[in-house]
């Protein structure tokens, strides 16, 4: 079993696992964010490659959360930066990073309960009949609907109200929504908390589709398996901070662990390995 | 949209899974149908105790004397759709008439005073958006100050006489007729058509919708919120600058006591109609006929020689009766968008 202190000698350190800038999609450095006295982001760091899933993992609270809205503009951070594509970017709204292309899966879903699916999923982007402002209700419902089945998530009708839906199915239209308008960033905040086991499978294999097509995905869960499943990358938070860079060939469940801890209960760690050793 | 819905993957993967009903029509619709109830109801009675209330042309004088609240009754219905509310519309209806009065009496052409007078709607609609929108201040007690504030100012303006407003072509917009129909019921009827196209058909009403039901999600779905709300709060200005003219038109003079207790009537209406108070849930039909409904009453028991200081009261016993309709209502107020 390979200990995390292994690991350091072995020149797995963290940090040294960060690719060449040249190929950046998504670049965030020093994002600060506090509500009131609560400071969310201290200093998070965070790049995203086209073509690469970046599991995002930390405890409740570790800013997670946070650390995503700063990039799909929802939250602006007090202090740092963000480079799309190479240039920098401040997204005054979640508007401005959704027209480059950076779409998200909220943790809370974001969805309107008095709306129907496919008004959901075109909101904002809504289609419209020869150019006028005439709303093509039908049109949204039918591709709504074949989305969702091509999806293969969960089928839902394009015209059910959003509020008759099931947790699961309301987090398939959610994660519909964000991947339906080609991203270029597709960010998914627990997008599997609601689902069945099946479902799971049917997002994660979605996650690898989007890759191959180039999309940078950022994935936050709390599952494990599913980081290790997908996941070419690992960021872990820890107290609003990024502390460390793992790859996930290359690490274990323990060096996770490890450092969602933390990475400070290391006297802890061995003790608590020599009392299980002996 | 070349670039809508990528990324699905083959179609094999697609199994049986549980769908969702959809609603049959009836159950959607409780709530207007209560309403048609009641107004069939009360029509039966009043038509059967008072042989002028079935004609056409009390009818039409229904409609002529609720023009004013059914225009109202549109903005409001969008504006109440969003979480908001706007008290200002009948002091406003004060102001802007008492500024047409004014105007005209100092030798203003008729086309010159209304579209000042629309512009005061506009302008007014803006301070108030721009509070609620952009200062995020809650909209009663934005709406509250301008109740005050507008009524006021035509106070002032007006030093509490009414200004005639003699001009013929104004007038007729009150007072004249097309092919039969009064000039009000037009106006009213054609403020009802283009609301209920605007609510129901357009991106910008299903927004309003989406910005009622839950704000921040339509923000993160890339909708300028504020900008939106702004507009309503124009809208609603602007109907109540139109609700105005009809008033001021109709009693051919600009007076400091238009319009008073005008937006509780209105109010009244669209809550009956089926508007949530809580946002995300509004209905155009329900609205215009729950207005109506309200002046229908009056009309009846005005006909009926019921002492005046009583029909309030009667009133107000629609409302509770509509209001025993609610538990059905949240049963069904589910996909209640897209009925009427
Ligand atoms: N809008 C807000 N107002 C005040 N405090 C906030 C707000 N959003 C987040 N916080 C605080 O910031 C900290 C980080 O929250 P965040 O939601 O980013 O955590 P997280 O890592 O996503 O947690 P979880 O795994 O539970 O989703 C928490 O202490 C939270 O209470
Ligand atoms: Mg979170």
């Amino acid at each position: 079993m390979v200990t995390p202190e292994e690991h350091e000698d072995g020149g797995s350190v963290p940090g040294l696992d960060t690719p060449e800038p040249d190929d950046f999609v998504l670049q965030a450095s020093d994002l600060t964010k506090s509500f009131g006295s609560v400071a969310a982001l201290r200093g998070a760091t965070l790049e995203l490659r086209a073509g690469e899933v970046l599991g995002v993992v930390g405890d409740n609270g570790a800013g997670k959360s946070t650390l995503i809205k700063t990039l799909s503009g929802v939250v602006a951070p007090d202090r740092g930066t963000i480079f799309f594509a190479g240039e920098l970017v401040h997204f005054s709204s979640p508007r401005a990073a959704r027209s480059l292309g950076i779409e998200t899966v909220y943790q809370d879903l974001a969805l309107c309960e008095h709306l129907t699916v496919a008004r959901n999923l075109y909101l904002g982007r809504e289609l419209t009949r020869h150019g006028l402002p005439w709303l093509d209700d039908r049109r949204m419902a039918r591709s709504a609907e074949q989305f969702l089945e091509r999806l293969g998530i969960v089928a839902v009708p394009g015209d059910a109200v959003v509020r008759n839906l099931s947790g699961g199915q309301r987090q398939a239209v959610a994660v519909a929504k964000a991947v339906a308008f080609s991203p270029r960033v597709l960010i998914l905040d627990e997008p599997t908390a609601a689902l069945g086991v099946r479902e799971v499978e049917q997002v994660l294999d979605l996650v690898r589709r989007v890759r191959a097509d180039g999309v940078g995905v950022i994935l936050i869960t709390h599952r494990m398996q599913d980081l290790f499943e997908v996941c070419d990358r690992l960021l872990i938070m820890y107290e609003g901070t990024d502390i460390a860079r793992l790859t996930t060939k290359n690490t274990t469940l323990e060096e996770i662990v490890y450092y969602i801890d933390g990475g400070s209960g290391r006297e802890h760690q061995r003790a608590g390995s020599i009392t299980s050793a002996s | 949209m070349a670039r809508e819905l990528t990324h699905g993957a083959s179609a094999d993967s697609v199994g049986t899974r549980p769908r969702v009903a959809a609603q049959p029509f009836l159950r959607r619709n409780v709530p207007i149908l209560a309403l048609i109830g009641l107004l069939v109801v009360s029509g039966v009675y009043f038509s059967l105790a008072s042989d002028t209330f079935l004609t056409l042309g009390n009818f039409l004088n229904i409609v002529r004397q609720s023009a004013p609240a059914l225009i109202l009754a549109v903005s409001m219905t969008m504006v109440m759709t969003t979480r908001g509310i706007d008290l200002s519309v009948g002091s406003l209806t004060a102001m802007v008439g008492g500024v047409g009065a004014v105007l005209m009496r100092d030798g203003w052409s008729v086309w010159a005073a209304i579209v000042v007078m629309c512009a005061i709607g506009v302008v007014a609609g803006s301070v108030n958006g721009f509070f609620v929108a952009y200062q995020g201040i809650p909209a009663f007690i934005v709406t509250l100050a301008g109740f005050t504030a507008f009524r006021g100012i035509a106070l002032i303006l007006t030093e509490g006489f009414s200004i005639p407003m003699r001009d013929e072509r104004f007038v007729w917009l009150g007072q004249g007729t097309i092919r039969n129909v009064p000039v009000p019921v037009v106006i009213a009827l054609v403020f009802g058509i283009i609301g209920w196209l605007v609510f129901n058909k357009t991106p910008f009403g299903m927004r309003l919708v989406a910005v009622g039901s839950n704000p921040e999600a339509t923000r993160r779905s890339g909708v300028n919120t504020a900008a939106l709300l702004l507009r309503v709060y124009v809208i609603s200005g602007l109907a109540a600058a139109v609700a105005a003219i009809v008033i001021a038109a109709r009693l051919g003079a600009g007076s400091s006591n238009a319009g008073l207790g005008l937006e509780l009537e209105v109010i009244t209406g669209v809550v009956l109609g089926g508007t949530s108070l809580f946002g995300g849930i509004g209905t155009m039909t329900g609205s215009l006929l729950g207005v109506f409904l309200i002046a229908m009453i009056a009309n009846g028991l005005i006909l009926l020689r019921l002492d005046p200081f009583y029909v309030p009261v009667v009133q107000g016993r629609f409302s509770w009766a509509r209001c025993g309709c609610t538990p059905m209502w949240r049963v069904s107020a589910t996909l209640r968008r897209d009925s009427f």
